[in-house]
């Protein structure tokens, strides 16, 4: 029973953040924000998902299949965001006119300014 | 009650693709469409987890383990190509 309401609870806590990781992926005005929106789904969404499941049918295969899932997202997830937003920057895809700083096109104009005076 | 609940969160998460394909479609640059199909990837995983659990049967689990798999390889070599522009 306390399993049972448990499951429920995370079952619904995972689907809150992938509702709010489409509402990110919606609105928002660049593509490192709708990145920052949709890395949630990957991490606290399918995870919470798939540990309601494995709370709700225990051991059985379905249970471990899930948990197993959830731990190949949890892992590769992050990876996949990190590898495309450095793509993105690195391809010259611009910021939204409202961020104000940009640290990582700071340091590569300045490793590329040291680099030539080299 | 319970079968109910996994049922409702099915047809949220069909409902939670349509923002996918409008940024697929939409999107203006490359990552953009790239992000979205990610996020829809690991969408259609969940579903087919909570549709797995529905149905009682294993196997939908292990063609969401492919999947994840296949979305996780494919990102890494549209990021590559984007940013070097040789996969290997």
């Amino acid at each position: 029973m306390v399993l049972e309401v448990l499951s429920n609870l995370i079952l619904i806590i995972g689907l809150f953040f992938v509702f709010l990781a489409m509402l990110g992926l919606a609105r928002l005005p660049d593509v490192y924000n709708r990145l920052h929106a949709t890395t949630k789904i990957g991490t606290l969404g399918a995870f919470g998902v798939m540990l309601s499941i494995l709370l709700r049918v225990g051991f059985s295969p379905i249970g471990v299949k899930a948990i197993t899932v959830a731990l190949f997202i949890l892992v590769t997830s992050p990876i996949a965001a990190h590898m495309i937003s450095r793509a993105a920057h690195r391809h010259g895809v611009g910021l939204c006119k409202e961020s104000v700083i940009d640290e990582y096109g700071k340091a590569c104009s300045s490793a590329c300014s040291i680099k030539e005076n080299e | 009650m319970n079968s109910m609940l996994l049922e409702y969160s099915l047809i949220f998460m069909v409902i939670a693709i349509i923002p996918c394909i409008y940024r697929i479609i939409k999107g203006p640059t490359i990552p953009d469409r790239v992000v979205a199909l990610d996020a829809m990837t690991i969408v259609i995983v969940v579903m087919l987890g909570i549709y797995s659990s529905v149905k009682g049967s294993a196997f939908f689990m292990d063609v969401a383990l492919v999947l994840a798999i296949i979305s996780f390889v494919g990102t890494i070599t549209i990021a590559k190509y984007l940013d070097e522009g040789v996969v290997f």
